[in-house]
């Protein structure tokens, strides 16, 4: 690990222009979607021919925005331009479909992949070429895919669904050589692969690179994007954060920090919440993960995975994108049947329940991509959390009686209490699509306090979050932690949020179970750095 | 035996037909995600012009008018209407093919009033024998070209560029359109081609044995619906299967109307229903279709 | 209900209330009977927007449960032989108990209907309602016994404590002003239709109502919250059901006859029309929809003379009800197209950018 930190990376703005006319240029580019509020704010990147430029950020910084906004599928995914242009070679090709800027010469490999799993690999190949009208030309560009992914050549009659992850994503990329881009869009390549495969696509991406393409990379696995691009920017909460030559950003301080998993022992970064527990209720049970496999078809998104959360504690599941953390928590709700292995909690098998019944026992949850009902008031959809602890059905309900009014009333007044703990008394009454994000992330929240649980899944609290909104974040949670004598089992990606709360940790890669302890011990476990970083001891000063 | 072979063999027929329809059906909301309760008026539309324009240009012509007619107008629906309403939620979607519906199926029965359309096919009432059994020719007219055209449909689908977009672009049309394949077209093909075989099954559908061509057509042919479902909303190979189904159970029911008397009369036309209650009662996605994995 | 109510409204709403006690004292007959129609599909159309609207279920079933709610009035209250009608086979329960036996019968059949309704997603679950119609009027027509099969069955007037409700000669006269069986029958339409419109807005505004639309918006988030999504779904049937059922009673009240014609696929539409039209899961829009669409025709038909596109029925040209038909049918498209929250506050959900768990596939990717 380094301490030697270079020159911080200039701001956003002092960059040159690498050359005097760049390939693609974005200039001020502002993206929401619907009312939720922007989700890139005056964006300006310019790439040059021939250059790989990578772009970093955590979940919801809005990278796939970023290349949705380029590729042209941003209107398919429900999100507009408000302002700023995207320019191939000095013309706009803001506003066109995405089928035309494919024939433009910009092609976007899709995050996950997206591979037509019932098509063959020659069928899916054949996809990616349907945008040339010249036969040779496609033919050629199928003999080019083969000849850099041998491996697709050997089961070209296949089914898409059946190759591995690695293959899938060889297939992704091929497919979006067919085209014949002259600007290549990665979305996450790395996401879920292992190490070694990691490093190959790194290659194959160079070695695209070499022959004419250019290439934006957009990556959560900070280590190989960085080695690979030339110039690299960083996104957080829809804004340049950072930007700069790879290297030198992958000597930066804050890069390694918050996005390369390295840790350093500045005590003050990572203060440890002091508890103050106020807790009178019930102690929760301690929840035990009992060897969980879960298949989906021929995938398999968790392996053998046991872990135990101790009443009263704070355990966190890390790992990368895909890793199977999401997985992990649907099945600890009822929402996945495991195919094998079990949960308890106290005297109860979690994975024999539906849903509503894990509900029941007190155990509440978060979403990751936020679940509220979008034209409900605050209020009402608070109100849904104390759904299993109040009981008027539709016959009181509907006629009003006085033991269903009684009851309303309550209910109420406890969740005013609940919204006034969490600081969202001024919004009970604003419909929720009308409120920012970070908002949205808090009710949600404050819906899963309002049932009162015995333990709180979260998944992904501060995602595309800023440092001020998640550290504010930490404090609500912990509050809540200390007021209700909480289990809390924390999915996140962003490290200083983890270990500022976290008591054990389990590193999740590729579904199986890699490390766990203190988060302390975490850090140090060189199979951890591998799983964040791609490969082993990588950031040893010169990134590239 | 010989009512049983006669039944069989008309039952598979009916059964190709349905599957025309079924197909047609699958195929837009594969491309679409739109559940299109316009199809039969819009089958009725190509029949009634079909039937209409035989006296003058003759069978086969009309019977190319009444496609194209049906082709184009599932194409103008897509255009003017659906397409601006994409991403919307399903139901919704739903919902508006219904209004579209009631306004074609208005004004086909107001033009087709009390009337009972010929289609002139060629084939009259003539019957073939097979041994003791006795099989309309019409029958066996549409179920050789049925088999044909869905030959051809099948083949189309699978081997050529418009096949392999339509397949892209029904698995996963975000990434198809990153790929190039150009959304709309494929949903205008998919709607001109479900109209044409509606169409073309329309004509088959009310030629002999069945009188001809008047106001309950449309509803009749509803009976493609449990044909989709029971095979499975976004399956080809299950409209196919449940075509085939709806067409046995329909033919059975009406021939052994007697020895089922205590179910009622005209089984015929509700059975196809309750096969389609009892196939989601074990089957929730149908035979074929994609199953959910979340268990909420 | 009070607490939803700004004083404005609550005028509105009283303001409305005295007109609509009046109107049997100014109204001719034609209209009173067109009214309560209006009543009867209002009702029906209330019970679908919390089941389309509120929990996000598309039916197209909603004819067959009105049916039953209709038949079942009939049968129940039947068989007693009145003068100058027909005797049916019937139980001849009292008129009161019968109606509550016909809603009874319906929210039955909703709770029977929906262990497969719970089963099914999405658009299964509307295509399968539609069989249901199709089954349910298989059944009218041989049913003969119970139904009154092609010809459908008398329904038996309406009475309270020996207070007939029928479309009859007798008339009970108050402060001197003379009340007729319809004008009766009026009064109970309006009552039937507060109490399901409060009713209603009572379940929508508290804590069943809140757990439907939150599986309206997402299952997976109303399932961990603890809601029942199966019991729930059979709830919204059963309620939708009732509704239905009393509706379809009034329905048999007022015509005085039911046949099984009447009860078919393109009812069920005509209710989807009248709860799109008035804005999904709206009440208001749903009474406001109901009373559109029963309207519409009979005022085209009254008016058929003096309306320049509409002709006489048989003379070739467009009649009144096909008149009416083309009128929803285009304002169904141009509503839900063109001003999906013009009318009465309609919710038309934008699909989202993402679902929260990638739902139905066999082989999904591993979720970020």
């Amino acid at each position: 690990m380094i301490d030697n930190a270079t020159d911080r990376p200039r701001s956003p703005g002092d960059t040159p222009a690498p050359t005097a006319s760049p390939l693609l240029r974005i200039q001020n580019l502002t993206v929401s979607y619907g009312d939720a509020g922007a989700a890139l704010s005056d964006v300006s990147i310019d790439v040059a021919e021939r250059e790989i430029v990578a772009v970093l950020g955590s979940n919801g910084a809005g990278k796939s925005t970023l290349l949705r906004a380029i590729s042209g599928s941003l209107a398919l995914e429900g999100g507009q331009i408000e302002s700023g242009s995207v320019e191939l070679a000095g013309q706009r090709i803001t506003g066109l479909g995405a089928a035309d800027v494919v024939r433009r010469g910009v092609v976007q490999v899709p995050e996950g992949r997206q591979i037509f799993k019932d098509l063959t690999v020659e069928e899916n190949l054949r996809a990616g070429g349907l945008a040339l009208s010249d036969r040779s030309a496609r033919r050629e560009g199928r003999d080019r895919a083969y000849e850099l992914f041998p491996r697709l050549a050997e089961r070209r009659t296949q089914k898409g669904g059946l190759l591995s992850g690695g293959e899938q994503q060889m297939l992704a990329i091929g497919r979006a050589l067919m085209a014949k881009p002259q600007v290549l869009l990665l979305d996450e390549p790395s996401l879920g692969l292992a190490p070694q495969i990691v490093e190959q696509i790194g290659g194959i991406i160079q070695e695209i690179n070499a022959t004419g393409t250019t290439v934006v990379l957009v990556e959560q696995n900070a280590g190989m994007a960085l080695r690979v691009a030339g110039r690299a920017f960083v996104l957080e909460v829809g804004r340049v954060a950072l930007e700069g030559p790879a290297a030198e950003l992958a000597a930066s301080d804050e890069v390694q920090e918050r996005y390369l998993g390295v840790v350093r022992d500045h005590g003050a970064a990572i203060e440890k919440r002091v508890r103050r527990p106020q807790s009178t209720r019930p102690a929760p049970h301690e929840l035990s993960v009992e060897n969980l496999t879960v298949r989906f078809g021929g995938i398999t998104a968790l392996e053998d995975v046991s872990f135990r959360v101790e009443p009263g504690s704070t355990h966190a599941i890390i790992g990368p994108n895909g890793a199977g953390k999401s997985t992990c928590i649907n099945v600890l709700t009822g929402v996945y049947k495991p195919t094998e292995g079990r949960v308890t909690y106290g005297d109860d098998v979690l994975t024999s329940k539906r849903p509503h019944q894990v509900a029941k026992l007190g155990i509440s949850r978060t979403f990751q991509n936020i679940a509220l009902s979008p034209e409900a008031s605050v209020e009402e959809n608070l109100l849904l959390g104390r759904h299993r602890r109040s009981k008027s059905g539709f016959v009181a309900s509907a006629l009003a009686l006085p033991g269903a009014r009684k009851e309303r009333a309550e209910q109420i007044g406890i969740v005013r209490d609940v919204a006034e703990r969490l600081g969202l008394t001024r919004l009970l009454e604003r419909p929720v699509h009308e409120l920012p994000y970070g908002d949205r992330k808090r009710v949600e929240l404050a819906r899963a306090a309002a049932a009162a649980p015995y333990v709180l899944l979260l998944d992904e609290p501060v995602a595309g979050m800023d440092h001020t909104e998640s550290a504010r974040m930490s404090e609500l949670i912990g509050d809540l932690r200390d007021q209700l004598g909480l289990s809390i089992i924390l999915v996140e990606h962003d490290m200083a949020f983890v270990m500022g709360l976290a008591d054990r940790v389990t590193v999740l890669d590729f579904g199986k179970c890699i490390a766990e302890g203190t988060p302390e011990e975490v850090q140090r476990n060189p199979d951890v750095l591998r799983a964040y970083l791609g490969v082993a001891e990588t950031t040893t000063g010169d990134g590239s | 035996m010989t009512q049983l072979f006669e039944l069989t063999i008309n039952g598979l027929s009916l059964g190709a037909i349905y599957a025309l329809i079924a197909i047609g059906f699958v195929l837009v909301f594969k491309a679409t995600g739109i559940v299109n309760f316009a199809h039969g008026s819009i089958l009725l539309l190509g029949a009634y012009v079909a039937a209409r324009t035989q006296g003058d240009l003759g069978f086969w012509l009309a019977l190319g008018l009444g496609a194209a007619a049906a082709a184009t107008a599932a194409m103008i629906m897509e255009v003017l209407i659906m397409r601006r309403v994409r991403g919307v939620e399903a139901g919704v979607l739903a919902i508006i093919t219904l209004g579209v519906d009631v306004i074609l199926l208005t004004e086909l029965s107001r033009r087709i009033g009390a009337d009972i359309l010929a289609t002139g096919a060629p084939w009259g009432s003539e019957v073939v024998r097979v041994g003791d059994a006795a099989i309309p020719e019409a029958r066996v007219a549409a179920a050789v070209i049925a088999v044909l055209v869905i030959g051809a449909f099948v083949t189309a689908f699978r081997k050529t560029d418009w096949g392999v977009a339509m397949r892209a672009a029904a698995a996963d049309g975000k990434t198809a359109s990153l790929m190039g394949v150009r959304l709309n077209r494929v949903a205008m093909s998919a709607w001109a081609l479900a109209g044409a075989l509606a169409a073309l099954a329309g004509v088959f559908f009310v030629s002999f044995p069945s009188p001809g061509l008047d106001n309950a057509t449309g509803l009749q042919a509803l009976a493609a619906i449990p044909a989709a479902v029971i095979g499975g909303l976004d399956s080809i190979a299950g409209a196919l299967v449940g075509g085939i189904i709806v067409g046995l159970v329909a033919t059975y029911c009406a021939g052994y109307q007697d020895e089922l008397s205590f179910l009622g009369r005209g089984l015929g036309q509700v059975a196809p229903y309750a096969v389609m209650f009892l196939v989601l009662l074990v089957r929730p996605s149908g035979l074929f279709g994609t199953q959910a994995v979340n268990r909420v | 209900m009070s607490e939803y109510l700004t004083d404005r409204r609550r005028l509105a709403m009283v303001a409305i209330g005295a007109v609509l006690l009046a109107l049997p004292l100014v109204l001719a007959d034609f209209w009173l009977q067109s009214g309560l129609f209006a009543m009867a599909f209002a009702i029906a159309a209330i019970g679908l927007t919390i089941l389309v609207g509120t929990t996000g279920q598309l039916s197209l079933g909603h004819a067959f449960f009105v049916a039953i709610g209709a038949y079942g009035y009939c049968y129940l209250a039947g068989g007693e032989s009145i003068p100058g009608l027909k005797a049916q086979s019937g139980l001849q329960f009292p008129p009161v108990l019968a109606l509550l036996g016909a809603v009874g019968l319906a929210g039955l059949a909703g709770a029977l209907f929906s262990p497969i309704a719970s089963r099914l997603r999405g658009l299964y679950l509307g295509l399968v309602t539609l069989g249901l119609v199709f089954l349910g009027q298989h059944i009218m027509f041989n049913a003969a016994e119970i139904t009154g099969g092609f010809n459908g069955r008398d329904a038996q007037p309406f009475s309270v404590f020996g207070f007939e409700f029928s479309d009859g000669d007798e008339e009970t006269s108050v402060l001197g002003t003379v009340f007729t069986g319809l004008h009766k029958l009026w009064y109970l339409g309006l009552l039937l239709l507060a109490f399901s419109a409060w009713t209603a807005h009572n379940i929508v505004r508290t804590r069943p109502g809140r757990a439907l639309e939150t599986i309206r918006d997402s299952e997976l988030a109303a399932a961990t919250m603890g809601v029942d999504i199966r019991a729930y779904k059979a709830g919204a049937f059963c309620v939708s059901s009732m509704y239905a059922g009393l509706g379809g009673a009034l329905i048999a009240l007022v015509f005085g006859r039911i046949v099984p014609e009447s009860f078919g696929f393109v009812l069920s539409v005509e209710f989807l029309v009248m709860v799109v039209l008035g804005g999904l899961g709206s009440i208001r829009g749903a009474i406001a929809g109901a009373a559109l669409v029963s309207l519409l025709p009979r005022f085209l038909d009254f008016y058929a003379d003096k309306l320049p596109l509409v002709s006489e029925p048989g003379t070739g040209g467009v009649g009144p009800s096909q008149m009416s038909r083309f009128v929803y049918g285009i304002a169904i498209v141009l509503v839900l197209v063109y001003a999906p929250r013009g009318l009465a506050g309609i919710r038309l959900r934008r699909a989202r950018r993402k679902p929260t768990v990638t739902p139905p596939s066999v082989t999904p990717s591993p979720a970020p």
